[in-house]
């Protein structure tokens, strides 16, 4: 193999999983350390600037982090990476010092935000400080999008998500709340130097099933329905109520009836419980609270008796493997189908783009499913002043997507704003390495393995919980959990770094190295090399770290996979040619790069 | 007036000439005759050619200890008849081979001679020269037969019994003592008025060496592994180990060896061996001297400091340095008992009788076992080389060997966390456990170096000191597990302190001292920690006397040491001349001290003096 | 010296041997000898020989003087015991073990200082009565605790670190050990565990006395040019005649092994006595692994040439061990009890009686 550069930032960003794996990349094991050492402002400042909504996604991110976290290949259970964000966000100080200066001269330009959801909040923080006049529109009467509409209180309580979103509202954004958008023509119209479309995903799928149109007066599209109990319009929910479908609006619907009164409440999902969207903590959650969750039944039938629903119809299936493709399909069993009866149903099968109010003769134009075709990298559409980002760019998505959007969008039209090329003219990304020796055996880091077992969060009490839709069920780490917790990250930033014209060969590194990540070998191709190392190397997604040859013939393989990042093959090194560097990966903002 | 059974004769020899057999037969033969007697062999550094002698006391009272002055000699070697005649009390005899007629250097107008012309008779009767200068030897012993009055049939059956098997050389021994003994008969006045007479009050004894009978106790005590290097007088320890493990310790089957014995190349590996097999569990001893004991000293430092099991048998020879490597002492005390660099002291043990080397070689496995420490038995020349007459070994097969502390794979199983060093039972000895017990558990390293209650590797202050502190502890325990002193008497103003083969002249020099109104209680030491009765026993007298075999009174230092008393209350008795200390020079020294110092000596009175 | 602990946690693929256990379980403490210190990777090595050769890691008595390389058993098989003695009398200690309890192995860790000067008498007379173990040299031919001195093995002509010749003729331990009775003799180099490894699985299987001079260079005070014992030194005059693959019980040579095209004459195999065997493979087809005076003569030709002999230099694959010179019982002695040992008063009656 060739010898690795380990100045190509992409390459220790790899190796620092969690961040790589996060849409925002968020510097985790940055603000971890943070919180270790009970520094909460800074850890939150370190979110915000990446994330922006720290408080809100500390308790909704679907953190794909998470399964990325290098200990769930080391010992299974990953660092709680989420709920440590919530950490800094519960125990954080004043927040103003640390705010960005608003400059106090405009720039002269001014830009449109449509939508005031997570991704046109995200864009409007990134703009603001270099001068832009930003205008947001948003039908609602109140900032937040989906998080205010979507995720009910029990799950983010209003005085978190309030605070986050009016930090940037305050920043100075001219916001025009209850402003219904019925057309971009209009809007283009007002003449704005660029256009933020941050509308998100706002359609609830239906199922048009035989009955459908009779019992409509039963039947609610679930988001619609937990955006009428956030705003206050439906209160209560009586009866026996069915959920349809799998995922967190699923899980949320269920949660929400049971709070508001349901005599019952049942969740039926088409698909197998394995591969439900639901997150697992959100399937846990909805379990927990006694709602049955009933998988491998396709609805068939509303069955309804003088326009009152009555119950619902379902087939049997069974999931099974496809040997070729590895896909799961369903069979039917051959049992008889399934009568369920109930009072009301929250349909809950998924949501999509709906753009009626784009005009389709504009310029910007629509690929064959009904979304916006973009650039994938600036977030331009076929309307050069028109950008997209969040669940209206490319479908549905968590929160955490619509701030990675935001951060390239607001990338693209400042450089749009500023007459320059959205592509050429980009910031790179870059890469600090940064030796951690401060001493004999000190290092700025505390690189002790700690073995602990992923901590429990506390829970609110369940009879308190469940009669009140507005008591948090999480409590969230207390400042000593989360400690502890934190302790348990593996400092992936700090890289293991190999300077091939120190080593002496010695073996000491190799000996020492408690997952034996560390080889001298031959040097050959990689799946060779992958066979020959002292221990397999058969994750291919994680990287071999190979140096130039040796004196000896040989090369220093290291397989990046389960390297715990404790820094003894630097403790071992007689002649420091292993380092331990922290790796800054530096991820272009417009803040930042405008500073 | 004829004396029976007390009597000193000396046989006074050539090293190399096969003297040793026909004196040993001699000694024998006063044994089967029920004859009290004690033997001494005086032996040069060398293998052939200079003066070696062999003394034998008969005692009807059954004194063991040396006596001074001898009553019959046996000239045998013309390079000392000059100290040999000087040795003999007035009166007493001297027998020579007056083949050459009488040497001037043996004439002395007091003592009766008696010439035998031994070679005379030897040389038309035997032609091989190597048996004319053996049964020389063998023609006094017959001469002697007759003039002791001995049983001829005892000595002959002896004979027999010595040649069993090589019959062949019956028939020349017999006939040589039949040289010996017809002559007396037919030139001499026999017997003398010193002679032998059967007794009973030997019924039931043996006679035995104390080397042989400790090496027995090890034998019994379960000692697997015996590493050693020859040095004069604990090398026939060694080898009597080896003939009774051979005869007792074969498998009947296979033939396979249940011990093993290791010559090794020095003293150094010898005690190296012991200690490595004592860690892991087997018991070991080593026997040696004290050139031997210091070589050992930086072994026995680690021993004690790691607390691993070793026996170790110290037969004591006059020192310092090579001294004189064949003549005894009691001079190794304070070096065996503090052996080795810094804070170290080893629980020793004095036997005095052959029957005492026995039981505390098998006692000293049990107490190493149990404290975890080395044990060193203290014998001397005296006791390791010559023969006595001592009480039957006994065993009581209901005895079970007391292996201490140590934690089978059961016992680990039942144990949360395992430390070597704690001291659970509070009587500062810590469990212990054998290499390859235990799959998870039990496993240590055991060192020299500070460590601390789990054996775990620290310079810590507190550690050591704790550590420290806790061998002191099981020192104290070690003081109640050792054999307590014998006390006799507990009424005089004085009494009297001593040890090991002190012990024997101590016994007849009690008498002779409360018979000119000295008496005196006493009190033999037999191990070291001091258990509280010693402390008591010299508290209780306004001032004791210390016997012992030494010039600078090491037991009177490590009595005030060890207890801290007030060194004016002890009277060093002290020899150390290199032969055992005998009773007159005991009484002699005491007696002294007490017209010295105008103390009144009185008749023994009932009651006690002032009491 | 290190603070930061080795994790307890390993790869998760980590391989089981035969009973189930891996690598990570025959380690000990975590070294607190220098960084890069050659010794570590000895104990690394016979980490990896141990739990290759499946055997049990409580089964051990593991043994050492004094010194850096003595300091080293407690860097292996942490489930058995160590005995960390007193300096050069590593040999006798073990004889002693050995002696009670046959079962175990017995590896016994030494360095050139510990075994080749004050501890020289015990080397020679443990070599002599066959102890059944395993004796491992770190000979970095310098003194490291005491800082730098030269020790008993270093080269003539070899410097110190600043630069100062050694005066004196070196000792040479393997030598030492062909002439006086060694069954097994080989030297190795602490960089090289495809060499090692290999070595130390056929002594700890070899039964009878089994000795490995490993060059294990000193990075604090021997390792600079001038030093015959440093990496580079050894790298660049290190001739190794017999390599030795280990091949287990069960061992059925694979497609790659049987592709291995070794020269006529060049490889011969020998039996363990537990059913496994040693494949050597010689680079020279004159070298004779069984003739120990050639041994010899090989091993001092190539001294004379400034070369350092590596490999299996000699192996007498039927050799006796100390146990069975002494014809002891196949019970370990220490696991007798009074029964076995004590013949009773019964017998004591018949030793009176000859006593009379």
């Amino acid at each position: 193999m060739k010898a690795t550069d380990i100045r190509d930032p992409s390459y220790f960003h790899k190796v620092v999983d969690c961040q790589w794996a996060c849409p925002a990349h968020t510097p985790v094991p940055d603000y971890i350390r943070l919180i270790a050492e009970e520094r909460y402002t800074e850890a939150y400042m370190v979110n915000w600037e990446s994330n922006v909504f720290p408080g809100i996604l500390g308790r909704t991110c679907d953190r794909p982090c998470e399964p990325a976290c290098r200990r769930v290949r080391t010992e299974e259970k990953p660092v709680a990476i989420c709920r440590l964000k919530r950490v800094a966000a519960d125990h954080k100080g004043d927040i103003s010092p640390y705010m960005p200066a608003l400059p106090t001269r405009k720039n002269g330009k001014r830009i449109a935000l449509l939508g005031a959801g997570p991704a046109s909040l995200a864009v409007a923080r990134d703009l603001l400080p270099l001068g832009y006049e930003v205008d947001l529109f948003d039908r609602d009467p109140a900032g937040g999008g989906m998080m205010r509409s979507q995720i009910p209180a029990f799950r983010l309580p209003a005085d978190v998500l309030e605070e986050e979103v009016d930090l940037i509202l305050n920043m100075g954004v001219n916001a025009h709340f209850n402003y219904e958008i019925t057309s971009m023509k209009d809007m283009l119209d007002m003449n704005y130097d660029a256009y933020f479309v941050g509308t998100g995903a706002p359609r609830g799928r239906d199922l048009d099933l035989p009955g459908r149109q009779e019992v409509d007066a039963h039947i609610s599209i679930g988001i619609d329905w937990l955006g009428s109990v956030a705003f206050g319009h439906t209160h209560s929910i009586s009866g026996k109520v069915i959920v349809m479908g799998g995922g967190n609006t699923a899980m949320d619907c269920c949660r929400t009836s049971k709070r508001l009164g349901a005599e019952s409440v049942t969740v039926v999902v088409r698909s197998a419980f394995e591969v439900m969207k639901a997150s697992d903590w959100e399937k846990e959650e909805a379990l927990d609270e006694r709602i049955p969750i009933v998988n491998n039944r396709p609805p068939k039938e509303f069955v309804h008796e003088n326009g009152k629903l009555k119950g619902v119809v379902f087939g049997c299936v069974k999931p099974v493997r496809d040997e070729a493709s590895g896909r799961l399909r369903y069979e039917p069993t051959g049992e008889p189908d399934v009568y369920m009866e109930c009072d009301h149903i929250l349909m809950a099968i998924g949501q999509e783009n709906h753009c009626p109010w784009i005009e389709r003769d504009i310029g910007l134009e629509f690929d064959k499913w009904d979304c916006p075709i973009l650039d994938e990298t600036t977030f331009q559409s076929t309307h050069p002043k028109v950008f997209f980002g969040g669940d209206s760019a490319f479908g549905p998505e968590n929160i955490i997507w619509a701030s990675a959007h935001a951060h390239q969008a607001a990338i693209s039209i400042h450089l749009f704003c500023q007459g320059k090329d959205l592509k050429e003219d980009r910031p790179p990304e870059g890469l600090n390495l940064i030796s951690q020796k401060m001493g004999v055996h000190e290092w700025s880091y505390d690189a002790e393995h700690d073995p602990a077992q992923r901590f429990i969060v506390p829970h609110a009490d369940k009879s308190k919980a469940l009669g009140n839709i507005k008591v948090e069920v999480e409590l969230g780490f207390d400042r000593a959990l989360g400690a502890r917790e934190a302790q348990r990250c593996l400092n992936c930033d700090v890289q293991t770094v190999f300077v091939e014209p120190l080593c002496i060969e010695c073996d000491a590194c190799v000996d020492i190295c408690p997952m034996d990540c560390i080889t001298f070998a031959s040097n050959g191709d990689e799946d060779d090399l992958r066979a020959r190392l002292t221990a397999p190397a058969e994750n291919a997604e994680q990287d071999l770290y190979v140096s130039e040859e040796l004196p000896t013939g040989r090369v220093m393989v290291k397989d990046e996979d389960v390297c715990l990042h404790c820094g003894l093959c630097a403790e071992r090194c007689p002649t420091n040619a292993w380092d331990m560097q922290k790796s800054a990966i530096h991820i272009p903002q417009l803040g930042t790069y405008a500073a | 007036m004829t004396v029976y059974n007390d009597f000193v004769i000396r046989f006074a020899n050539v090293n190399g000439s096969g003297s040793a057999s026909a004196n040993g037969m001699f000694a024998k033969a006063l044994f089967r005759m029920g004859v009290p007697i004690s033997t001494r062999n005086i032996f040069p550094s060398n293998i052939e050619g200079l003066p070696t002698w062999f003394e034998v006391r008969a005692s009807q009272a059954g004194y063991q200890g040396r006596r001074e002055g001898v009553d019959l000699m046996v000239a045998m070697n013309a390079e000392t008849y000059e100290e040999d005649a000087a040795a003999v009390v007035p009166g007493g005899y001297l027998l020579h081979d007056n083949s050459k007629g009488l040497d001037r250097r043996l004439l002395r107008a007091d003592i009766n001679a008696i010439g035998i012309p031994i070679a005379k008779l030897i040389l038309p009767e035997f032609t091989n020269p190597k048996q004319r200068k053996l049964f020389k030897n063998i023609v006094y012993l017959g001469a002697l037969s007759a003039l002791l009055n001995i049983d001829f049939d005892v000595i002959t059956g002896m004979v027999s019994t010595q040649y069993k098997g090589k019959d062949e050389l019956i028939q020349p021994n017999i006939h040589a003592l039949e040289l010996g003994r017809r002559y007396a008969k037919q030139y001499l006045e026999c017997p003398l008025p010193i002679q032998v007479r059967r007794t009973k009050q030997l019924d039931g004894k043996i006679m035995v060496d104390g080397n042989a009978a400790g090496a027995l106790g090890a034998l019994y005590a379960g000692a697997t592994i015996c590493a050693w290097y020859p040095i004069t007088p604990s090398t026939s320890m060694a080898e009597a180990f080896e003939k009774y493990a051979n005869q007792w310790r074969t498998d009947a089957e296979t033939g396979q060896r249940k011990f093993a014995i290791i010559q090794a190349e020095d003293e150094l590996a010898a005690i190296g061996i012991v200690i490595g097999a004592g860690w892991n569990g087997a018991r070991a001893f080593t026997a040696t001297s004290g050139p031997g004991l210091s070589l050992m000293s930086e072994f026995l430092g680690l021993a004690y400091f790691a607390e691993i099991p070793a026996v170790l048998f110290d037969i004591q020879r006059a020192g310092p340095s090579t001294g004189m490597p064949t003549r005894t002492q009691q001079g190794d005390l304070l070096a065996a008992a503090y052996a080795s660099h810094g804070d170290t002291k080893h629980p020793l043990l004095f036997p005095a009788t052959p029957k005492e080397s026995f039981e505390f070689a098998a006692d000293a496995f049990d107490l190493s076992d149990r404290l975890q420490t080395p044990v060193i038995v203290l014998s001397d020349l005296e006791l390791g080389m010559n023969d006595a007459v001592s009480d039957a070994f006994t065993w009581d097969d209901a005895r079970q060997y007391d292996r201490g502390k140590v934690l089978s794979k059961e016992d680990l199983d039942d144990i949360e966390a395992f430390g070597r060093y704690l001291d659970v039972d509070g009587d500062g000895i810590g469990y212990r456990t054998l290499p390859g017990t235990h799959a998870e558990k039990g496993a240590f390293f055991t060192r020299g170096t500070s460590r601390d209650a789990y054996a775990r590797y620290t310079e810590a202050p507190e550690a050591y000191t704790e550590n420290m502190d806790r061998l002191a502890k099981k020192w104290r325990t070690a003081a109640s597990l050792v054999p307590a002193p014998e006390i006799s008497g507990h009424r005089h103003r004085a009494g009297v302190v001593f040890y090991g083969t002190t012990a024997a002249p101590m016994a007849e020099a009690l008498v002779r001292l409360a018979d000119d109104g000295a008496p005196l209680d006493a009190m033999r030491l037999r191990g070291f920690p001091f258990a509280a009765d010693v402390a008591d026993f010299i508290d209780g007298h306004e001032f004791v006397f210390v016997v012992e075999q030494n010039r600078d009174a090491q037991m009177k230092t490590l009595l005030v040491n060890e207890l801290d008393i007030d060194p004016a209350k002890i009277v060093p008795v002290l020899y150390y001349g290199g032969l055992s200390i005998s009773a007159d020079a005991i009484a002699e020294r005491i007696i002294e001290h007490f017209d010295e110092h105008n103390l009144p000596r009185l008749k023994e009175v009932p009651g006690g003096l002032g009491a | 010296m290190t603070f930061v602990a080795k994790p307890r946690v390993h790869h998760p693929q980590l391989p089981l041997n035969d009973l189930g256990l891996n690598r990570r379980d025959y380690e000990g403490a975590v070294s607190t000898l220098c960084a890069g210190c050659g010794h570590d990777s000895v104990s690394a090595a016979i980490v990896q020989a141990c739990a290759e050769l499946s055997l049990p890691p409580h089964r051990f008595a593991k043994i050492s003087g004094i010194g850096c390389s003595s300091k080293t058993p407690s860097y292996f098989l942490n489930a058995s015991h160590g005995f960390n003695a007193v300096h050069g009398r590593m040999p006798s200690v073990a004889t002693g073990a050995n002696l009670a309890n046959r079962e175990l192995h017995c590896i016994g860790v030494s360095g050139d200082g510990d075994s080749a000067s004050i501890g020289i008498g015990q080397f020679a007379h443990i070599v002599r009565r066959r102890i059944n173990m395993l004796y491992i040299v770190d000979n970095n031919g310098t003194y490291g605790l005491t800082k730098g001195q030269f020790s008993a093995t270093n080269d003539k002509g070899s410097t110190s670190k600043k630069g100062v010749p050694n005066l004196y003729e070196p000792i040479d331990l393997v030598s030492m050990a062909l002439q006086i009775g060694a069954s097994f003799v080989a030297r190795s180099f602490s960089g090289d565990k495809q060499q090692l490894v290999p070595l130390l699985k056929g002594a700890l299987l070899h039964r009878g006395f089994a000795f490995i001079d490993v060059i294990s260079p000193c990075v604090a005070f021997n390792n600079h040019n001038g030093s015959t014992k440093s990496y580079d030194y050894v790298r660049g005059h290190g001739a190794s005649v017999v390599t030795a693959d280990f091949l287990p019980k069960d061992f059925i040579a694979t497609a790659a092994e049987t592709v291995v095209d070794y020269a006529p004459g060049t490889t011969e195999t020998v039996a363990l006595p537990d059913g496994s065997r040693l494949r050597l493979s010689k680079l020279d087809e004159s070298y004779d692994p069984h003739d120990r005076a050639h041994a010899l003569a090989h091993v001092l030709e190539a001294q004379q040439r400034g070369e350092v002999v590596t490999g299996l230099l000699y192996v007498d694959p039927d050799a006796s061990d100390c146990h069975e010179i002494l014809d002891t019982v196949e019970t370990p002695l220490n696991a007798l009890g009074e029964a076995e040992l004590c013949p009773g008063q019964g017998a004591l009656d018949r030793i009176n009686a000859g006593l009379r």
